[in-house]
């Protein structure tokens, strides 16, 4: 069993801080930020640009460790850990939506898919199949064998996203997964999220948008590296109710 | 093994996404391997050859000369030019007190000579033997058509000769010469015969464009105070040795040699000879590696040139890869893969391109070449060492991205 305080939750972080620095000067992204998310939540974080969401989303992310504080991440402390033992964690437990879709540009829909399974040394034909299921989720079968160039930016996010979720990880993390979209598809993105949440998936989603973010169970707000809000997603996005803030440092 | 596959099939990739840059790349190491290729080639036939021409002394037999070998190795010509000539009294001294002897058959030669008869003539590149009746069985010539002269005819001084085929061919074209008349340095000889084809030396000297006419005519002709070289048989295979040891003593002995003094002729078997050739094209051999080594670092420099440049330009995918969970060693591999299999492709290439040019130089100047099966192995065993060598420091500064830092870059 896990730590005490961190018991039962997927994600539990405690002070964690992050310091940078850049030519000489000190910058304190994350000045000691706690809070836990539990398997089957859908979380936005959200916060103004330079607030510290994006440090927070890679931490959360495990693309980079903490300066100080404890992250545990499905029972692992994963504060401390190289950058190749990251590299694991990052495969088994964390599926990647990312605003630019970071999809390789040489590779059809269906290889792109399959490439976190190829990192977790799955043989190429039962890669193939997992690939095509996760295509299936997010009706883009039709068009596997396309490249990124080849398909719109709203068929290149789902296979971004079917790329998440082919290696069943535990949450799925996307970075301002409409940021690229134009409104219209950005809304099919987010319905294909509330499914992906009532099947049960754990969803994180870091966004400076207060209409998205309004759009989830619950959010975060970070502000000058500190968490200054934690409660339903409407309250905190749009800064209405009571007992929405946390009280400040 | 699995990981070496995608590894593969990325690489294949990325040298077909841009088979143009790829090719120019390596150009260094395709002149590099080609150039070894060939030369190896060369050597090779040359040493499949000499051994072959080389072996133009019948068996158990030894020459006696003024001069070192065939010319191979460096030296001083003023030195042996000073040594004393081997002359008549030389041979029959050699005849008379060497036990193991058994036949002896001293030849002076001219090149550069020009044979006519009254309707033909050759260009003035025809080798004149003057010899006696024992040549044929030291040389392992032998007659075609007609005779070999006798000892009478030997002795005498008689105006005959035997031809080669070449020249035969050149001065009586499609009939036989024997009991015609040729003129060699103005002089008629009658014609007795024609000698054995015996192809040509190295493929450029033919042996067949030459005339063999008794010793005694070719020093009236020719001059007598030349140095003779002399063709030694020994009795029995099993005195080869001791027919060479008794040889050199005399030789010594005559010329007062002292006990401590370096011998000042050459005693050649076919051995030797072949010897000193394998010497000189081990030289040419090592030289050989150098130069592809050579070719090889400056082809590696283009690998590590362009990989630099295709870690620069995948930035982004190595960090979407790292973010997805590649780990260094898996990235690593990836661009060590693609420049060694860059390097093997240009490797292969040149390998191709060096068969091409020794076939090329077989059909062309008609010289048989024949690449040594260690040479290719050598090649691109080399060639995929250079690009794990310089493809190794690009991918390791790949493998070490940030896939934050790299997922930002455009």
């Amino acid at each position: 069993m896990s730590h005490a305080s961190g018991e039962g939750r997927l994600i539990q972080v405690e002070d964690i801080t992050r310091v940078f620095h850049v030519g000489g000067e000190e910058v304190r992204a994350l000045r000691g930020v706690s809070f836990g998310i539990s398997r089957g939540e859908w979380v936005a974080i959200i916060g103004q640009s330079g607030s510290g969401k994006s440090t927070m989303m890679n931490v959360l992310g495990c693309l980079d460790t903490p300066t100080s504080g404890r992250y545990m991440l499905n029972g692992k402390d994963v504060s401390r850990m190289t950058d190749d033992e990251l590299a694991v964690i990052r495969n088994e437990e964390i599926g990647f939506i990312f605003q630019t879709f970071q999809l390789l540009p040489r590779e059809t829909a269906l290889a792109n898919v399959e490439l976190p399974l190829v990192y977790r040394g799955i043989p190429a034909r039962q890669r193939r199949e997992r690939a095509k299921a996760a295509l299936d989720k997010v009706q883009l079968t039709h068009r596997m064998h396309h490249r990124p160039n080849e398909l719109s930016g709203g068929q290149r996010q789902r296979v971004a996203i079917a790329r998440a979720l082919v290696a069943e990880p535990s949450m799925l993390l996307a970075d301002e997964p409409t940021g690229n979209l134009d409104s219209a598809t950005g809304e099919e993105i987010v319905r294909l999220f509330e499914q992906l949440h009532q099947a049960g998936h754990t969803l994180v989603l870091v966004t400076h948008e207060p209409k998205l973010a309004a759009r989830c169970p619950r959010a975060i707000r970070l502000s000058d590296g500190q968490l200054v809000a934690d409660g339903p997603g409407r309250d905190v996005a749009l800064g209405v109710g009571a007992g929405a803030a946390v009280g400040g440092a | 093994m699995r990981a070496f596959l995608d590894n593969l099939r990325l690489a294949l990739g990325t040298f077909l996404g841009n088979p143009l840059r790829s090719l120019l790349t390596l150009l260094g190491i395709v002149i590099g391997v080609a150039t070894v290729i060939t030369m190896m080639g060369l050597i090779e036939g040359l040493r499949t050859k000499v051994n072959r021409d080389m072996g133009r002394l019948g068996a158990h037999t030894f020459q006696l000369t003024k001069w070192p070998a065939g010319g191979f190795g460096r030296f001083n010509w003023a030195k042996f030019a000073k040594r004393p000539d081997i002359e008549m009294d030389d041979v029959r001294a050699i005849e008379q007190s060497c036990p193991s002897v058994g036949v002896v058959a001293p030849a002076d030669d001219e090149g550069g000579q020009k044979l006519a008869t009254v309707n033909a003539e050759t260009r003035p590149s025809v080798r004149v033997f003057g010899t006696t009746t024992t040549y044929p069985m030291t040389s392992g010539i032998a007659v075609q058509s007609g005779r070999y002269f006798n000892e009478v005819e030997s002795l005498d001084g008689r105006h005959v000769a035997l031809l080669g085929v070449d020249v035969a061919d050149t001065l009586f074209p499609g009939i036989d010469p024997v009991g015609f008349e040729v003129r060699i340095k103005g002089r008629p000889f009658l014609v007795i015969g024609v000698l054995q084809r015996r192809g040509s030396f190295l493929g450029m000297v033919s042996m067949d464009n030459q005339a063999i006419i008794p010793l005694r005519v070719f020093q009236q002709l020719y001059g007598k105070s030349r140095s003779l070289d002399v063709d030694i048989q020994a009795k029995d295979p099993s005195l080869f040795r001791k027919a060479q040891d008794e040889v050199s003593n005399l030789m010594r002995r005559r010329r007062d040699v002292k006990p401590d003094e370096a011998s000042d002729f050459e005693l050649h078997t076919n051995e030797s000879v072949t010897a000193s050739f394998n010497q000189l094209s081990q030289v040419i051999t090592i030289a050989g590696v150098g130069v592809c080594l050579l070719s090889l670092v400056v082809g590696g420099i283009g690998i590590l040139n362009i990989m630099l440049v295709s870690v620069m330009e995948r930035t982004r995918e190595i960090g979407v890869r790292k973010a997805l969970g590649a780990r260094r060693r898996r990235i690593l591999g990836q661009f060590a893969t693609e420049a060694v299999l860059l390097a093997l492709l240009g490797g292969t290439l040149g390998v191709g391109l060096g068969f091409g040019l020794v076939f090329l130089g077989d059909w062309m100047v008609g010289f048989p070449m024949s690449v040594p099966p260690w040479a290719v192995a050598l090649a691109l065993t080399m060639s995929c060492g250079v690009g794990l060598l310089f493809g190794i420091y690009p991918a390791a500064r790949a493998a070490k991205l940030d896939p934050v830092e790299a997922m930002r870059t455009d």
